[in-house]
């Protein structure tokens, strides 16, 4: 899976808009949009928002918990916790870069935000490096991590199954007798 | 004890405050945990100035314009006062200073710290220190001895501990304190207090009593207590005069005691029971402001009312001053007379020791100080002091005078005379409401918004490096965003879809200026601008559609088309409070007098403009809540009045009943916290919305970060909504009070969206239906009945089909009479012809409830007129499909319209068999409630809802500005009314037509002349009706029978025609038909396109209804089918 497939995913979480322009209810597969006041905030999808945005035809606010003290809060927790604690929102890191990329202008303190939650990824990723890392020093058969996002996933599994599958290949040929064949990959 | 508690209010965060008077008392300065040192001209000052110290504040003291406060680095340092600066630092503790205090001449700082230490500084020269150890714990407060000698200072160690200053030697320590080992978990500050003056006594908080020690001897004097105090005493403080000693404990209880008598003379407890950290007589000693741990500053005024007896002999000292200044009321002579009274006293005390020669300059400064303080009250108040000086004249009662100070006199003589005036006890009179602008924020404030209203947002900035404004529309479309520089100092706006209009107040060198920004302009100048008259001020401002108005101090409101043309002035019987204006109404909102106890005494009045100028409401009182103010005044978009006041109730106009108020909404219900509030910023009626921004904490929003907008909904404060019954009685009256708009809206010729005024409609009959059926399962037969009464005559037939059904005769035959007196209500309506809707005022009088269901009832006559005729097409139908040999029932088939009396019910019809369900009223035998009829029309009305609904988004996509809540005057205004009368009138006159040729035809018992010879429902070329295969026949023979029989009558001659029509053979007559068919084509293919163009609900629905019975009845669909659609064209 390709981190921008996680993006496309997390493009369909919804934020709240306040758009600048009147237009009726949108009918759309995925159900229905709008209408639109002028002024008055309404929920939509953040692939809608960011295109709006663009065009300058609304004004993003920002997810609740995208806050500079709820965030504080979230990775000294994440910090003093041995295990994962619930992520902000699934898509916390995909929404962060998308909003603060596109959005900033309508987020207080994006630069705080951004530094925060680079950090609350950065604690979590080295957690779930940690964990792979004893996973494989005691090999052991299975783990189970909770509260883990797609994205952190993505980053991880790419390298965690290969080399699974490479250290298997290598034990497997280390057993003797057992060098039948061409083993197959998992 | 007539010593005033002023309202607490909010001065700085949370945590320790202190608060002193400056020397003149002229300011209030407070200190607090939020390192802010604030500088209060009063206590209604809602904009302090303030001079940030440091972190966090610990302790002020405040002489000779030199602030001393202690800080969380540790440092004492110095600002100068008034103006703030810094001027440099005193000393430095290892830790924080937690007291500091002058001397009484301002020459020496002490300074005690939670490093167990106490310093003295010389502020002049802060290298020439004394510090004086000793304390083992950190010291909690300091004071000096005003004569100079000593300093006490009491320490958490538990020891009070006087000191000799020049030695720096410990003179007499009492460990009568709880040791304690830091200063916040003392259980009292402990604020030590010499008495002024005399220096007589050291007053030390001990728990819940106050001790003295006399001064010298070091005795333990007295004790005062008070049965109140039960909480330890924290602060202690002198009145100037040193005869009062006011203290307040961590319960939240100042108690002031007289020292001669040791009598507690005032006791007051904090409105919050805070804890009281910090308290400070005013120089004049008629205040005392204290402070609390929340950080709220508050102040007791008009003290010593009752002043004991010791105090009076001095008054007498004090009469001659008091009598210069009442004849010569000016500063010059005081000043005068002040440096005569210092020069006069310097040199005399010149002899006295160093000690004392600090004291002498004390008083020297202290005298033209008070004398100038009390110089002001005189000119704020001269009625009291004239009557001080007669009181004090009349007093007999001189005793000797121990005192020579003439100041102390001055200052127990000031207050005094507030307290004899005669006490008015009654009702005391609410200080009128200032005029504001509905959707701003205070002016006081550097950001805020001067508008917020349904096109857009108007901020104003007045800080330091910038004054200016901003004005952002919400719909983008309407103008892109402004910023203007406000060199004029606009303080009021309003913005429209057309322009923005602001005002300032006039100042001394400019008049009160109006501008406007007339961005829809469409010539090159955009703005124009008015000054007000001299002395004429703007108060308020509203801008309409095409118009704006102000109103100004002088009671006149004065109005000017958007270009700039002055147009009518008129005067307004009170000061203005708000106005607010939309489309062509204008609603002010005024003082009709002076209200009593909290209350406001508000009137109201709303104009309209346009074509039928006048007013609709003529000063009405408006009802608010109890001990509230209007906070927001307007229009919901679809233009109902509309207001909010401070009790948070939102309340309407109910067009119809009276012009009266209904409370729809209250914001407070919805607050989670007391100090929440909403901020109201618009109002819609169609969807249900209560545009609000949430303020946590406030009533108003900040201005950043952008706050956003809530919705809230509406409920009517009906009884026990928590019922089921009392929901829906609810719901049922908001629809109807939240669709009153329709009408008022097609009253004065704006577009009407039909779709959600038949929808709300639905939904009311729908809720009436539900109550009648929740009324019936209740057995509540007479609540049903006047359910019935609110229903419209085809939910009636409904309500007796379920009546009948649950088996209950006796309220289905009321209801019956009901539907009767309903039905025959339509027909004298309909005869009466289509009345207008025409002047509120004169109905409101009358009978203007009634109008209101009159318009509701008309549009669904019409609805029924459609369902009818549909179903006339459908029976015809049906008729022509028994082709029958029995001509006779159809004609007989009634219209509930046509109104012929006893004529239906003498057989059964064939439509009966078709309908399949036996009519419960067949029995009844009244002509009018049609039995046929009654069945298809209650499967038309269900049938009715489901379609619309489906289309409902359908014509919303296609209409879009539907949405939008901006008026839209039909282009020729009247057309609009016209072609809705010209439709009822032809609807009318088509079905009475009908009924006649129905009539005729059965006279001729030819069946089939029926339909066709029926005239189309308008005389209109383009609507022709298409005709049918005889018509055509008869066009082309008509002139062989007119030759025939030259003498024959129209009528006659269709006679013979329809005879020899039947002769005919069956192909040839099939042939006719076929060619008929042909052409009615044609005409269809012309209709739908013309329909497209029209585009609107209705049409598709009937439209859709069309297609269905092509579906249904696809050999007989052409002829009806394109009757329909005849008619739906018309419907546009």
């Amino acid at each position: 899976m390709d981190p921008s497939e996680v993006e496309f995913l997390a493009e369909k979480e919804l934020v709240k808009i306040i758009p600048n322009f009147n237009l009726d209810k949108l009918y759309l597969i995925g159900g229905d949009l709008g209408p639109f006041n002028p002024g008055l905030p309404l929920y939509v999808p953040v692939w809608l928002a960011l295109n709006l945005k663009q065009r300058q035809k609304c004004r993003v606010v920002p997810p609740d918990w995208m806050d500079v003290e709820k965030l504080e809060e979230m990775r000294e927790l994440e910090r003093n916790a041995a295990t994962f604690t619930p992520a902000p929102c699934p898509y916390y890191m995909e929404l962060t870069k998308l909003l603060l990329n596109h959005a900033s202008d309508n987020i207080p303190k994006a630069d705080e935000i951004r530094t925060l939650v680079k950090d609350i990824w950065d604690t979590r990723i080295a957690k779930l490096r940690l964990s792979a890392d004893s996973f494989i020093t005691q090999q052991e058969a299975h783990a189970k991590l909770d509260n883990l996002t797609l994205m952190e996933i993505n980053t991880i599994r790419g390298f965690l199954l290969e080399s699974l599958n490479c250290m298997y290949k290598l034990r497997s040929n280390l057993q003797p007798g057992s060098s039948k064949g061409p083993l197959a990959d998992y | 004890m007539p010593c005033e508690r002023k309202p607490m209010r909010y001065g700085h965060s949370e945590g320790h405050t202190e608060v002193c008077f400056d020397d003149t008392g002229k300011f209030i300065v407070t200190c607090g945990h939020d390192g802010d040192v604030r500088i209060w001209e009063n206590l209604d000052d809602d904009d302090p100035r303030f001079i940030t110290v440091g972190e966090k504040a610990y302790s002020l003291a405040l002489k000779n314009g030199k602030l001393v406060t202690a800080n969380s680095s540790n440092a004492v340092q110095i600002h100068t006062f008034p103006d703030g600066e810094p001027d440099g630092i005193l000393t430095r503790f290892t830790t924080n200073a937690t007291h500091v205090t002058f001397n009484t001449s301002g020459s020496k700082v002490a300074a005690g710290s939670s490093d167990f230490l106490v310093k003295v500084v010389e502020v002049s020269d802060s290298s020439q220190q004394k510090t004086l150890r000793g304390h083992e714990a950190p010291v909690l407060s300091v004071t000096f001895d005003p004569k100079g000698d000593f300093l006490a200072s009491a320490s958490c160690d538990g020891s009070v501990v006087v000191w000799n200053i020049e030695e720096q030697a410990q003179v007499i320590s009492w460990p009568v304190l709880q040791k304690t080992n830091d200063v916040s978990n003392a259980k009292s500050l402990c604020r030590l207090a010499w008495q002024p003056r005399t220096a007589k006594f050291l007053a030390v908080p001990v728990e819940t009593k106050v001790h003295l020690y006399e001064r010298e001897s070091w005795n333990h004097v007295t004790t005062l207590s008070d049965d109140l105090l039960n909480q330890p005493i924290n602060v202690a403080a002198w009145s100037p005069c040193g005869n009062f000693l006011a203290a307040a404990s961590v319960g939240g209880f100042i108690i002031v005691w007289d020292i001669e008598s040791k009598l507690c003379v005032e006791r007051q407890k904090h409105e919050k029971g805070f804890t009281v950290c910090g308290l400070a007589w005013h120089p004049s000693g008629s205040q005392i402001a204290y402070t609390d741990t929340e950080g709220c500053l508050g102040l007791l005024e008009g003290f010593r009312a009752s002043v004991p007896t010791t105090n009076t002999p001095k008054v007498p000292a004090g009469k001659p001053e008091r009598g210069y200044e009442d004849l010569f009321d000016d500063e010059d002579d005081d000043q005068v007379m002040d440096e005569g009274c210092s020069d006069a006293n310097s040199p005399a005390k010149k002899a006295a020791s160093g000690v004392q020669a600090d004291e002498e300059d004390d008083d020297d400064f202290v005298i033209p100080a008070t004398g100038r303080v009390k110089n002001r009250g005189a000119i704020l108040d001269d009625e009291n002091s004239l009557d001080s000086g007669s009181l004090k004249f009349g007093r007999p009662k001189f005793g000797d005078d121990n005192d020579d100070d003439a100041d102390s006199a001055v200052m127990t003589a000031g207050p005094l005379p507030a307290t004899l005036r005669p006490v008015y006890e009654g009702p005391q009179p609410t200080p009128p409401q200032k005029a504001f602008q509905p959707g701003s924020t205070p002016v006081h404030l550097t950001h805020r918004f001067m508008m917020w209203n349904s096109v857009g947002t108007v901020r104003g900035y007045n800080d330091e490096q910038d004054n200016a404004i901003d004005v952002e529309f919400h719909d983008t479309a309407v103008h892109h965003a402004m910023h203007l520089t406000n060199s004029l100092g606009h303080t009021m706006t309003d913005v429209s879809q057309e322009a923005v209009l602001l005002a300032c107040a006039s100042t001394n060198e400019l008049a009160s200026k109006i501008h406007c920004l007339h961005f829809s302009s469409w010539d090159t100048n955009k703005e124009w601008m008015v000054d007000l008259p001299q002395g004429e001020d703007a108060r308020a401002l509203c801008l309409g559609q095409g118009w704006a108005a102000v109103a100004t101090s002088t009671l006149i409101v004065r109005l000017f088309t958007i270009g700039g043309v002055q147009r009518e002035i008129f005067s307004l019987p009170g000061a203005v409070v708000c106005m607010a204006g939309h489309g062509e109404q204008l609603l002010i909102v005024y003082h009709r007098g002076t209200g009593f106890d909290g209350e406001q005494a508000l009137g109201v009045q709303l104009l309209q403009f346009g074509r039928k100028r006048r007013q609709i409401i003529n000063g009405e009182p408006l009802p608010i809540s109890q001990k509230s103010y209007l906070c927001w005044l307007g229009f919901t978009a679809e233009g109902t009045p509309c207001y909010v006041d401070s009790e948070g109730v939102v309340r309407m106009l109910n067009r119809s009943l009276g012009f009266t108020w209904t409370p729809v909404c209250n914001t407070r219900d919805t607050c989670k916290s007391k100090s929440d509030h909403y901020w109201v910023v618009g109002v819609h009626e169609n969807p249900q919305q209560l545009r609000c921004i949430p303020c946590k904490g406030s009533r108003y929003p900040p201005t950043l970060p952008r706050p956003a907008v809530a919705i809230l909904p509406f409920k009517l404060p009906l009884c026990q909504t928590t019922t089921e019954k009392g929901q829906m009685e609810e719901q049922f009256w908001r629809s109807v009070l939240f669709h009153n708009h329709y009408s008022f809206l097609s009253s004065s010729g704006y577009e009407v969206d039909e779709v959600g005024q038949s929808q709300s409609q639905k939904e009311q009959q729908e809720l009436l239906m539900k109550m009648f059926a929740l009324s019936c399962k209740l057995e509540r037969e007479f609540r049903c009945v006047e359910l019935a009464e609110l229903m419209t005559q085809n939910v009636v037939t409904l309500a007796i089909r379920y009546a009948s059904k649950s088996r209950r005769m006796a309220l289905a035959q009321r209801l019956s009479e009901i539907a009767l007196e309903k039905a025959s209500q339509i027909q004298e309506e309909e005869q009466e012809d289509v009345t207008e809707y025409s002047d509120i005022r004169q109905t409101s009088s009358g009978r203007s409830s009634y109008d209101q269901t009159d318009v509701r009832e008309k549009h669904h006559r019409r609805q029924t007129l459609e369902d009818e005729r549909s179903q006339e097409l459908e029976e015809e139908e049906g008729e022509r499909e028994i082709e029958s040999e029995d001509g006779v029932e159809a004609p007989k088939r009634l219209n509930p319209f046509a109104k012929v009396p006893g004529s239906s019910l003498e057989q059964a019809t064939p439509l009966s068999s078709k309908v399949g369900r036996p009519n419960p009223f067949k029995v009844l035998g009244s002509g009018k409630s049609s039995p046929v009829s009654c069945h298809p029309r209650v499967k038309n009305i269900l049938d009715h809802m489901t379609p619309s609904r489906k289309l409902a988004p359908l014509s919303a996509s296609a209409g879009k500005s539907n949405r939008s809540p901006v008026l839209k005057p039909l282009p020729p205004r009247a057309k609009g009314k016209a072609q809705s009368t010209l439709l009822e009138i032809t609807g009318a006159k088509a079905v009475v037509k009908k009924t006649q040729e129905i009539l005729e035809a059965r006279d001729d018992q030819q069946k089939k002349a029926d339909a066709p010879t029926a005239p189309s429902p308008a005389d209109n070329a383009e609507t022709v009706r298409p005709k049918t295969g005889f018509q055509l026949w008869l066009e082309e023979n008509r002139k062989n029978i007119t030759a025939d029989h030259p003498d024959l009558e129209e009528t006659d001659i269709i006679k013979e025609a329809m005879g020899l029509f039947r002769n005919l053979s069956a192909d040839e007559r099939l042939a006719w038909t076929e060619r008929a068919k042909g052409l009615t084509g044609d005409v269809k293919d012309l209709k739908k396109r013309k329909r497209t163009e029209a585009g609107g609900g209705i049409e598709n629905e009937i439209g859709q209804l069309e297609a269905n019975e092509n579906d249904a009845k696809k050999k007989k669909a052409m002829d009806p089918s394109s009757k329909l659609s005849a008619f739906a064209f018309h419907k546009d």
